[in-house]
C-alpha cells in the first residue's frame, strides 16, 4: 500500500485546490449558506467539465475511469475548502450505488447526466430514530402492477432541496429480518406526493432536510439491484462514502491546524506572539499529532476500498472513528486558541466546528462504529 | 499459485521449521518458564537468540554488507517478522545497539567504527548503553556537566551520568562531553565511543518506582577515551546526540524496529480481549459490557495508527525529497508522543479491567500472570518521560514542525 501521491494525484491535487480557491472562496460558500439550493449551477458545470462529478466512472458513461483514491484527493480539497457543491451526495450516495449495483437502463440513463453536470442526486435514508440500521427504515413500497407506490418520511437527507432524484430505501416485503426486506427506489424528486421539507441544521452549508414521500409513483425499472435487496447496497454505499467522508474530514482538519497556527505567530500578547507560549503551542502540537495519525488510517480505509478486500470495512469503521474523533478535537481547540474571535460569526472556524459534527454524526458516529470493530476483533479471535 | 507466490509459500514454511528446530526446548509452553526483566539469564538468552539469527540471515537487515548487513527481499523479512511475531520469540539483549547505536555510528562513525562495532550490534554478541543524561541534564540535555580534556592521543573524562538505559550488561557506551568549556551552549560538545572495561569507568544501579534497575549511574573519574572514538567532529557532538535522539524517538527507525516492539504490537488488543474475557464483574465477562468493548476497540484503533505511521511518514519524507535522517529528526517526536500517550491509555485500562487486583505485584499469591499487568501499569508511566519528556517533544514539534517561535526565557537574577 503506497501512502503518497503519484504525479497523477499530485496534479489533480494542486489543480483542485487552485480552483476551489478561485471559484469557491468562503465568500461564496457564505452566500450559499443563505441560499435555499446551497450551490450555484454555473459552479456545478464548471467542476463537471474539470470531469470531477464522474471521475470514477467508466468512459462509456462519460466518466474519466479514474480510481477511488484519485477521488478520496478530490474529497481532501473538498473538505479542506468546505465547497458549496452537492459533490458528496450527488457522486457517493446517488452515483456511486447506481454505477455499482445499477442495471444499464439506470446506469445509461443516469450516469452520463452526473458525469456532465446536469443532474443532482441524494439518498433519502434515515428515518425518524435518526440511527443507521435496517429496522429503523419504516417507509413502505406498495407494488401496483409495474409500478410501486411509496410512502414514508426521511430524515437528514443531504442536499435534498437540489436534488432532481433520490434513492430512497423502503420495505417491500413482510420478514422476520428486517435487512432482508428492503429495496433501494431511484424516485424523481418532481413526482407528484414528493415535498422537501426545511430543516435548520447546525451545518448551513451541507443543509439537510426531512423529505415526505406520500403514495408516489415509481415504475418498477426504477429499483436499484435487486428487489428486497436494498441493505447490502446500502451498506455497501455508505462503506464508500464514509472512506471518502474521512478524506474530508482529514482536509478540514489540515485548513484548522493550518489557520490556526498562522493566528498563533501573529497575534501578540503580553508582548509576544502568543504562539510561543507552550500553554497554546502544546495544544497545536497535539493537533498535529491526532492529525498526523489520523491520516494513515483514511489513507488505509481508502485503499481497502479501493482495493476491495474483505477488510475495508474494519479499516473503514477504524478510521471513521478515529478521523470523527480528531476533526472535533482540532476544531474544538480552533475555536479557543483563536479565542473571542474565534467563537464569531465572521471568523470561519466555526463553520468547520459546525462541519466536523455532520461529519461525526453522519453514517455512524464514533461509538457506532468502535462498537463494530469490537465485533470484529471478536470474529478474527475465533 | 504463481511462482512467486510459491517461493515465498516454500519460504514460510523454511522460517516455521527453523524457527521450530532452534527456539528453546518447549518454548511457547506453559512449561517453559522465560527468565524476565534485567537479568543475567534474560540478557544471555537474548544473546544467543540474536546470534543464532543472525547466522541464519533471520536478522540485521538494513545495513550495508560491509558493516555485517545481511541483505534480503523485503517480502523475505516481512514473512521472517511474521512468523516471529506469531511464534513469539526470546527477543534481544539487554542492549541500545540495534535501537540507538547503530543508527548513529552509521550516520557519524568514523569508517573503522562502522567495521568494527556495527557487525557485533547487528549479531547481538556486543551491548551498549548511551551517556546523555545528567543529574542536572535531562530535558535539557545542552547542559551536561561531564566533561573531557584533550592529553596527546586520548581524552581523560571526569562527571557522572544517569538514567542510563541498559546499563548494566554494556560493552560499549556513547558518551555526550564537554570539550570545550568556553564555547557557547551546542557548540561545547563532542561525541565519543567508549568501552565499559576502562579503567576509572563504575556503574550502580537506580532503583525505580517498578522495584527493579532498568536505568543506572555511571560514573567517569578520569576515565581514558582514545581521540579515535571520536565520532563526528570535535566540539559537533550535539549534532551526533541529535541523530541518537531522533533514532530513539522513532524506535530506531525502519530497520531497527526490534523483534520484542513488535510482537508486543501485535498482540497487544488479543491480550486485552483476553484479559476482559476472563475478568467478571458482577457476574458477567467485562468483554460483553459495551464500555471495555469501547475502550478495547479504542486501543486497537491506536495501536493500528501508532503502526501506520511508519510507513506513512517514509512515503512522505521520500516525496519531499528530504533526507530522511533528517525530517525524522523532528517528526520522530511526533510518533513518540503518541506512543507514550496512548500505552498509558492502555496501562489505564488493564487498571479498570483488573480492580482490586490491579494491585498485585510480582510474586505476590493470587497475582495476575505474575505481575506482568501491574508491572506494565507502573513501567507505561516511565514513557512520556524516557526519551524527551512529552513536554520536551511537544516543543520541538511546535517549534520546528509548525515554525512556531520559542518561548521567551525567564533570565536567571
Amino acid at each position: 500500500m503506497d501512502f503518497g501521491l503519484n504525479e497523477e494525484q499530485d496534479m489533480l491535487k494542486t489543480m483542485a485546490r487552485d480552483f476551489i480557491t478561485k471559484e469557491c472562496p468562503k465568500a461564496h460558500v457564505r452566500k450559499m449558506m443563505d441560499d435555499e439550493i446551497g450551490y450555484s449551477p454555473d459552479l456545478w458545470k464548471k467542476m463537471a467539465e474539470l470531469g470531477w462529478q464522474g471521475l470514477v466512472f467508466p468512459e462509456e458513461f462519460g466518466g474519466s475511469a479514474m480510481n477511488f483514491r484519485d477521488l478520496a484527493v478530490l474529497s481532501e480539497e473538498m473538505g479542506r475548502a468546505l465547497i458549496a457543491a452537492p459533490f458528496f451526495s450527488t457522486v457517493m450516495l446517488f452515483g456511486l450505488p447506481i454505477l455499482q449495483h445499477g442495471g444499464e437502463f439506470l446506469k445509461k440513463e443516469f450516469l452520463p447526466k452526473i458525469a456532465k453536470g446536469e443532474l443532482v442526486g441524494t439518498m433519502a435514508l434515515l428515518e425518524s430514530d435518526g440511527d443507521f440500521w435496517a429496522d429503523g427504515i419504516r417507509t413502505k413500497a406498495l407494488k401496483r402492477g409495474n409500478h410501486f407506490l411509496l410512502s414514508g418520511t426521511k430524515m437528514f437527507v443531504t442536499d435534498a432541496k437540489a436534488a432532481d432524484y433520490f434513492l430512497v430505501a423502503a420495505r417491500t416485503q413482510a420478514t422476520a429480518n428486517p435487512e432482508n426486506n428492503i429495496t433501494l427506489f431511484l424516485v424523481d424528486a418532481k413526482e407528484w406526493g414528493v415535498y422537501v421539507g426545511k430543516l435548520k441544521t447546525m451545518d448551513m452549508i451541507r443543509k439537510q432536510s426531512e423529505v415526505t414521500f406520500s403514495n408516489v409513483n415509481v415504475p418498477a425499472t426504477h429499483i436499484v439491484g435487486e428487489s428486497h435487496g436494498g441493505w447490502q447496497i446500502i451498506k455497501d454505499t455508505v462503506l464508500k462514502a464514509n472512506a471518502q467522508l474521512c478524506a474530508e474530514m482529514i482536509g478540514g482538519a489540515d485548513w484548522v491546524l493550518e489557520t490556526t497556527v498562522a493566528y498563533a505567530k501573529d497575534r501578540v500578547a503580553y508582548g509576544a506572539p502568543i504562539g510561543s507560549y507552550q500553554g497554546l503551542k502544546h495544544r497545536m502540537a497535539d493537533m498535529y499529532m491526532e492529525l498526523e495519525h489520523a491520516r494513515p488510517l483514511m489513507i488505509r480505509a481508502v485503499e481497502y476500498v479501493r482495493e476491495n478486500r474483505p477488510d475495508a470495512d474494519l479499516a473503514v469503521s477504524m478510521a471513521k472513528a478515529y478521523c470523527s474523533d480528531v476533526y472535533e478535537m482540532l476544531t474544538n481547540n480552533g475555536v479557543q486558541l483563536h479565542g473571542g474571535i474565534g467563537f464569531t460569526w465572521d471568523h470561519d472556524m466555526h463553520l468547520y466546528f459546525k462541519r466536523a459534527r455532520w461529519s461525526t454524526n453522519s453514517f455512524g458516529n464514533p461509538t457506532y462504529h468502535r462498537d463494530l470493530v469490537a465485533s470484529h476483533l471478536e470474529k478474527q479471535l475465533l | 499459485m504463481d511462482e512467486k507466490t510459491a517461493k515465498l509459500d516454500a519460504f514460510r514454511k523454511e522460517v516455521r521449521t527453523w524457527l521450530r528446530a532452534n527456539l528453546p526446548k518447549k518454548w511457547g509452553t506453559p512449561e517453559y518458564k522465560a527468565p524476565e526483566g534485567f537479568t543475567q539469564e534474560r540478557h544471555d538468552l537474548g544473546k544467543w537468540w540474536t546470534k543464532k539469527c543472525y547466522d541464519a540471515g533471520y536478522t540485521g537487515f538494513g545495513y550495508p554488507k560491509e558493516y555485517g548487513g545481511i541483505e534480503r527481499p523485503r517480502e523475505e523479512i516481512l514473512i521472517i517478522r511474521e512468523e516471529m511475531a506469531r511464534t513469539g520469540t526470546p527477543g534481544g539483549p539487554s542492549s541500545l545497539g540495534l535501537l540507538l547505536a547503530a543508527p548513529t555510528i552509521l550516520a557519524h562513525g568514523q569508517e573503522w567504527h562502522k567495521k568494527r562495532f556495527i557487525p557485533k550490534i547487528l549479531s547481538g554478541e556486543e551491548s551498549w548503553c548511551e551517556g546523555f543524561s545528567e543529574p542536572n541534564a535531562g530535558s535539557d540535555l545542552a547542559n551536561v556537566q561531564t566533561y573531557a580534556v584533550r592529553d596527546g592521543d586520548e581524552w581523560v573524562v571526569k562527571g557522572q551520568k544517569c538514567w542510563t538505559s541498559m546499563w548494566k550488561f554494556a560493552d560499549f557506551g556513547i558518551l555526550v562531553v564537554k570539550t570545550d568549556l568556553k564555547a557557547p551552549r551546542h557548540r561545547n560538545l563532542s561525541s565519543f565511543i567508549f568501552d565499559t572495561k576502562s579503567k576509572g569507568f563504575e556503574r550502580r544501579p537506580l532503583r525505580q518506582m517498578t522495584d527493579e534497575s532498568e536505568f543506572g549511574e555511571m560514573f567517569f573519574d578520569d576515565m581514558r577515551i582514545p581521540h579515535i572514538n571520536m565520532m563526528g567532529e570535535e566540539n559537533r557532538g550535539w549534532y551526533v546526540a541529535m541523530t541518537t535522539l531522533a533514532a530513539e524517538r522513532s524506535m530506531g527507525g525502519e530497520a531497527g524496529v526490534s523483534q520484542q516492539m513488535e510482537t508486543r504490537l501485535g498482540s497487544g488488543v488479543d491480550n486485552l480481549i483476553e484479559l476482559a474475557r476472563n475478568h467478571k464483574r458482577f457476574g458477567k465477562a467485562l468483554w460483553e459490557d459495551p464500555v471495555y468493548r469501547q475502550k478495547i476497540a479504542q486501543a486497537a484503533i491506536e495501536l493500528d495508527a501508532y503502526s501506520l505511521w511508519g510507513p506513512a511518514f517514509r512515503a512522505k519524507a521520500r516525496k519531499g525529497g528530504a533526507s530522511l535522517a533528517a525530517t525524522l529528526s523532528f517528526e520522530a517526536s511526533v510518533s513518540k508522543n503518541y506512543w507514550a500517550e496512548s500505552r498509558q491509555r492502555r496501562a489505564m485500562l488493564i487498571e479498570d479491567i483488573l480492580g482490586s487486583y490491579s494491585q498485585l505485584m510480582t510474586g505476590s499469591k493470587h497475582s495476575i500472570d505474575d505481575g506482568a499487568w501491574v508491572y506494565e501499569v507502573l513501567r507505561s508511566r516511565g514513557a512520556s518521560i524516557e526519551m524527551g519528556t512529552t513536554e520536551v517533544n511537544r516543543n520541538i514539534i511546535a517549534e520546528r514542525i509548525l515554525g512556531l517561535p520559542r518561548e521567551e526565557t525567564v533570565k536567571k537574577a
